[in-house]
């Protein structure tokens, strides 16, 4: 109990400082053996369904390490990163927060996202999946050292991802 | 071809519609938003041009598909028993529903989700329930199989089909600057297509994603952010020599380009020494390599591109809609979704000969380039829309849009082989020509009128 509290209150954290656009501080919660990743998803039949993600050696929306994600972050604190400038309003929903595994300091968990992103005056994404999230302890408070996003969408209704998940 | 397939209807609604002068560079807004011109387009350009499909390695089993669109027209590309790849619109003849709507898979038949009819992968129509109890046998099974594509051919495994019985064949469609673009993605032998095509949505007319892939002059400020965060060499990318190719029916390469001199150094090594220098990391490599741009090209892509076109290392468009991208490693397709909605769609492919390390680091690179969440990409989509978007203003809609960089002020050079380049700076020539064989694809009524009238690859000054 006092375990899934404290992971829900870090994920909490952690979805403010991108709502926040504190991306810094939100960087110094990655871990260094970051992978995070968002597979292409595709529409596939019943019969098919092993088709659904393409292969882990195939493409990805997102395929980062650590260095990537820091690539990045700087980008988004450019004035120049157009996508960004104005700023996008994000909200990150994080729910329905399963403790998948403990295994010493590092957990595993599932939970659901919805990520809304309020672009200039008329333009609405609404990227809602699941997220894989293995966290590990370090100095009294976690990092994030694995993060596979799953959306719902498989074509992605969208101009771009210039956010984070 | 039956009877009932209206490949180039010619109503009085196409003949009413004022084609826009673009000869001089300047390009009216209508061309991004008029409705009108948007469904000739669809008739006189999509429904009558080559259109990539898929790679061959995507489909490299009996009853396996893939589903593209041929304009606003969705068909399965599907191999069948025998080994062929066929196209197929996807509509069933009974009452239209789509047939197939996954994106990809592999199945033994096609069977309609509303009565049920059933098609084998061939097309033909295999199966109708209550046949002979609903029907009583009074319905010609033989004349209702799917509607196949008029022409499907390959390029070296790459996959194209055509609505149009009176389309050339794929070879000549793609002429000599077309084949250039096709031959960039062979350069080390056979490829394989990776898993995966990422595909997004931008609300912005396809030509404005389509000509903005020879505009090498937003680079430095729409990708600023990519180039402060290391992700890009602007030197590399921007440099002041640039080349372009224009081939007949639309087809052009626009970008930077290898010079006579280095290409010199080039032809001096062997391809075993080519491909150790493109094996280095980027700083060793770049202290030994003849040229900046990737990949080296070998003597046999030299052979097949030309002595002009292997140097040509910019941008190919395959008119309409298919950009040969990243180092001849992707492929992107802008399709149309109605004037102001373009579906983004790319293709990667690697050589066969790859190592996995080799497979590791360009998928890496190009992960972050391209795609919706592409360093380089995330930042085109917003401009391409406002661009879409302001042609719906009336007064807006009354200012065209300015593409005259170096009109006039460049000379074609005809290189003893028959190949024609323009050697230049930054420049905005494969823009305007593609905009001038758009309008004569529109302006034509079928492929004899397009064929006697479209331009010839130009020659003299520019």
């Amino acid at each position: 109990m006092v375990l899934q509290y404290e992971v829900e209150q870090f994920l909490y954290r952690e979805a403010a400082l991108l709502d926040d656009r504190r991306f810094a501080e939100w960087l110094a919660l990655i871990d260094d053996d970051i992978h995070y990743w968002m597979p292409i998803r595709r529409t596939v039949t019943v019969e098919n369904l092993r088709l659904e993600y393409a292969k882990a050696d195939g493409m990805a929306y997102f395929d980062d390490d650590k260095a990537d994600l820091r690539m990045r972050v700087e980008k988004l604190q450019s004035n120049s990163a157009w996508s960004e400038n104005p700023p996008s309003r994000t909200r990150h929903l994080v729910s329905n927060v399963r403790i998948l595994e403990v295994k010493g300091d590092e957990i595993a968990l599932e939970a659901a996202i919805h990520l809304y992103r309020s672009r200039l005056n008329d333009k609405i994404d609404n990227w809602i999946g699941k997220r894989r999230d293995r966290l590990r302890r370090v100095d009294g408070d976690f990092r994030i050292f694995e993060r596979h996003i799953f959306l719902d969408q498989t074509v992605v209704l969208s101009t771009n991802f210039s956010s984070l998940f | 071809m039956p009877d009932h397939v209206q490949t180039n209807p010619t109503g009085a609604e196409a003949e009413d519609i004022q084609i826009p002068d673009v000869s001089g560079g300047l390009i009216d807004r209508a061309v991004y938003a008029d409705p009108k011109l948007y469904r000739l387009e669809l008739r006189r350009i999509f429904a009558r041009a080559w259109n990539f499909m898929c790679h061959e390695t995507q489909i490299p089993d009996a009853g396996d598909y893939f589903i593209n669109y041929i304009g606003e027209d969705q068909v399965i590309v599907v191999r069948g028993e025998d080994g062929a790849v066929r196209v197929l619109l996807n509509t069933c003849r009974h009452r239209g529903n789509a047939l197939c709507r996954a994106e990809l898979g592999n199945t033994r038949t096609f069977v309609c989700s509303y009565h049920g009819w059933t098609y084998g992968l061939d097309g033909k129509l295999i199966g109708i329930p209550g046949k002979a109890d609903f029907y009583r046998d009074a319905i010609d099974q033989d004349k209702s199989g799917l509607v196949q594509a008029a022409k499907v051919d390959h390029y070296r495994g790459f996959y194209f089909a055509t609505l149009d019985p009176g389309a050339p064949s794929l070879f000549d469609y793609l002429g000599d600057v077309g084949r250039v673009g096709m031959e960039s993605m062979l350069n080390h032998g056979d490829v394989v297509a990776l898993d995966g095509v990422q595909k997004n949505v931008i609300d912005c007319n396809w030509k404005i994603a389509v000509d903005n892939l020879f505009d090498w002059y937003h680079v430095k400020v729409s990708h600023n952010s990519a180039s402060r965060v290391g992700f890009l060499n602007q030197a590399a990318m921007m440099p002041m020599t640039q080349m372009v190719m224009l081939g007949e029916l639309g087809h052009a390469i626009g970008g930077p380009m290898v010079t006579q001199e280095e290409q010199a150094r080039l032809d001096a090594l062997s391809d075993e020494e080519r491909l150790a220098i493109d094996a280095l990391p980027d700083a060793e490599r770049l202290k030994v390599t003849p040229t900046m741009r990737r990949p080296l090209r070998s003597s046999a892509t030299k052979e097949a591109m030309g002595p002009v076109g292997v140097r040509a290392t910019g941008h190919p468009n395959i008119f309409p809609n298919l950009w040969i991208s990243t180092r001849g490693m992707q492929l992107s397709l802008r399709l149309p979704r109605g004037p102001g909605r373009t579906e983004i769609w790319w293709f990667t492919v690697m050589p066969k000969s790859f190592t996995d390390q080799q497979r590791r680091a360009a998928k890496k690179f190009i992960t972050h380039a391209f795609g919706p969440a592409g360093l380089l990409e995330q930042d085109d989509g917003e401009n391409w829309s406002q661009s879409t978007m302001s042609s719906l203003g009336v007064a807006s809609r009354r200012h065209p849009h300015n593409m005259q960089m170096a009109m006039g002020q460049d000379e074609v050079l005809v290189d003893p082989s028959g190949q024609k380049a323009i050697e230049t700076r930054v420049n905005e020539h494969a823009q305007r020509w593609t905009y001038r064989c758009w309008a004569e694809w529109l302006r034509a009524r079928d492929w004899p009128e397009l064929m006697a009238t479209r331009s010839s690859s130009p020659t003299g000054r520019l």
